[in-house]
């Protein structure tokens, strides 16, 4: 081996690594401006008296003690995991049976996709407002006027505090369930067909086969998809805040919807808001980290 | 993707028995019953567009009385809604350019070049899409003030060139490509930037239509940090206004249904625009993800 060349060759992959490290510079000052600082700065600012944009002084974890002491805390803790709750028994099974159902059309598959995906493209506030007229308490609400059809007098949904959380469950659900339904058909799809030709052989009836060779294909992509879903509903916030402002009475005011209403319902306390989403944080955290517990075996990425 | 062979539990001669005949009528009625209920809120705002506010909360009947097209071009007019449109298109365009190009340029790093220490980077983009960005919102926005930000687009724009899906779903694109091209347009000495534009991204064209598709729809659909960058200012897009609209309720109810009918026009054409790839492109990659 001759020593300068290796070392020119050497000198030459640094100059590369400099230069891809500069390639990546732009997209990684602005993960860190938008995402990676923003989320140390809400663990710093938790620990702080806020005044406004400042960071008055250290307080320790009174934010945390004053934030968790509050009445609505408890209350917006339980509803986000009634939320939850709702969510994986309104929303998880349905977009496996929509694949399934629409897997199995002959004619038409492609007209039922896109109806099915239709509502994931439109805006969620729209959607929201969209369903607030849906479910008004008014004789001219339409779900008042369909079921009037049916001879069911007027009734006040979103005032409800036993209806008012899987009503919004319903709600997030019709917009994303065709969506992720679209996502399991795609996992279907590579299902080799000869498996079902080789059990209908055997005898095996059109449901034998959903249950014994479809299903447990599809398992994975379900466990992936439950942490996602779970995920994303123990974030909703703007859902309430728009349909009824966490009402009635706070039963359906979310955890993130708190931590917003510290910040910019008015009082401006940015300390507290940055406590309630330490806390969101942990939560979504340890529920990651006992995904990652029991999918380890399994892991995709590197 | 596509199997010469019909995919499917249900085969063809299945068909034969009249008890999976009659299955497969119910499988069409309930497939029916979707599209029915994906359909029939859309096609019932536009309706209820078309009613006057005495109509709207009073009327038990979900058919106006009347097609007047006039109802919208009023509230159009009166919100001045194409000023709030113009904005949300300059919003959108400045959004996908920095999608496209900064999460690009990110992925090519972590999915092509890949650096000694790349792997520390590709774990926390990992990472960050556990942790959205609704979490940080509090000091985001502080920042986006401190820096004198407020009011102009400019941190909407670049918030879309910081986007962990975006940068996984083109570093798993640009694993797929074949490393053979790209070693041998280095080996006819193209600089890594010259590979990236000359190479690469003319080969990128489905996965830069998938992200451009997600990131226009994002960025139209978009309203907390939008409202919180420009509440009260002259450059409020579409969404923003429509979520003024219901935390202040300064807008009577028929006003509001036709703003939403106005906030969903440019995402129902851009669905049956790019339908094909939303329903099969973007699900192969979301399988993915």
């Amino acid at each position: 081996m001759d020593g300068k060349s290796t070392r020119a060759r050497r000198r030459g992959k640094t100059g590369e690594n400099i230069k891809s490290w500069l390639i990546m510079l732009p997209g990684l000052l602005l993960m860190t401006f938008f995402v990676w600082e923003p989320l140390f700065e809400s663990i710093r600012m938790s620990l702080y008296k806020t005044r406004n944009v400042e960071l008055v002084r250290y307080i320790g974890l009174d934010n945390f003690i004053s934030v968790m002491s509050k009445d609505d805390f408890l209350q917006a803790l339980t509803n986000t995991f009634t939320y939850t709750f709702w969510s994986l028994l309104i929303g998880f099974g349905l977009p496996i049976l929509l694949a399934l159902l629409i897997g199995e059309t002959r004619r038409g598959k492609g007209f039922f996709r896109t109806a099915a995906y239709l509502p994931n493209m439109l805006p969620g506030l729209a959607v929201i407002i969209l369903w607030s007229a849906f479910f008004s308490g008014e004789k001219s609400g339409v779900l008042n006027i369909l079921l009037g059809r049916l001879g069911v007098p007027p009734q006040s949904y979103l005032t409800n505090y036993r209806l008012v959380i899987p009503i919004i469950i319903v709600i997030a659900t019709w917009k994303g369930a065709g969506a992720t339904a679209l996502i399991y058909m795609a996992g279907m799809s590579g299902i080799n067909a000869e498996l079902y030709e080789a059990a209908a052989i055997d005898g095996a009836t059109v449901w034998q086969r959903v249950v014994h060779i479809l299903l447990p294909a599809i398992r994975k992509l379900a466990g992936t998809l439950l942490i996602l879903q779970i995920i994303s509903v123990f974030q909703i916030m703007y859902e309430p805040m728009v349909l009824t402002k966490g009402g009635p009475d706070n039963a359906s005011l979310s955890l993130m919807q708190l931590m917003w209403q510290y910040a910019f319902g008015g009082s401006m306390n940015y300390g507290k808001a940055s406590a309630v989403a330490v806390i969101v944080t942990v939560i979504l955290l340890l529920m990651t980290a006992v995904y990652s517990y029991f999918n380890r075996k399994e892991s995709d990425w590197d | 993707m596509s199997h010469p062979q019909r995919t499917g539990v249900i085969r063809e001669y299945d068909m034969h028995s009249p008890s999976v005949r009659a299955g497969y009528g119910v499988i069409l009625f309930l497939c029916g019953i979707m599209v029915v209920i994906a359909l029939f809120p859309l096609v019932w705002v536009i309706l209820a567009g078309f009613k006057d506010l005495k109509e709207f909360v009073s009327s038990t009947s979900i058919l106006p009385r009347s097609f007047d097209i006039q109802t919208f071009v009023t509230t159009w007019n009166q919100l001045g809604i194409a000023k709030n449109y113009l904005n949300s298109f300059i919003s959108v365009a400045g959004s996908v350019v920095c999608a496209l190009i900064f999460n690009g340029l990110l992925g090519y790093g972590l999915g092509i070049l890949k650096p000694k220490g790349y792997g520390v980077v590709k774990k926390l983009v990992m990472l960050s899409l556990l942790m959205p960005t609704t979490i940080s919102i509090v000091p985001l926005f502080m920042n986006i003030q401190k820096l004198g930000l407020g009011n102009s687009f400019l941190p909407l724009w670049l918030s879309y060139g910081a986007n962990a899906m975006y940068v996984i779903l083109f570093v798993q694109f640009f694993e797929s490509l074949p490393s053979s091209i790209i070693e041998a347009s280095r080996i006819d000495g193209c600089s890594q930037l010259q590979i990236f534009f000359r190479i690469v991204l003319p080969l990128s064209k489905p996965i830069c239509s998938v992200v451009a598709i997600f990131a226009i729809n994002a960025a139209w659909s978009d309203f907390l940090l939008p409202y919180l960058v420009l509440r009260g200012g002259e450059l409020q897009t579409v969404m923003v206004r429509l979520f003024v609209f219901s935390t202040e309720q300064t807008v009577n109810a028929d006003a509001m249904m036709r703003s939403v009918v106005f906030s969903m026009i440019p995402p129902i054409i851009l669905f049956f625009i790019f339908q094909k790839q939303l329903t099969e492109n973007s699900v192969s990659v979301g399988i993915k993800g």
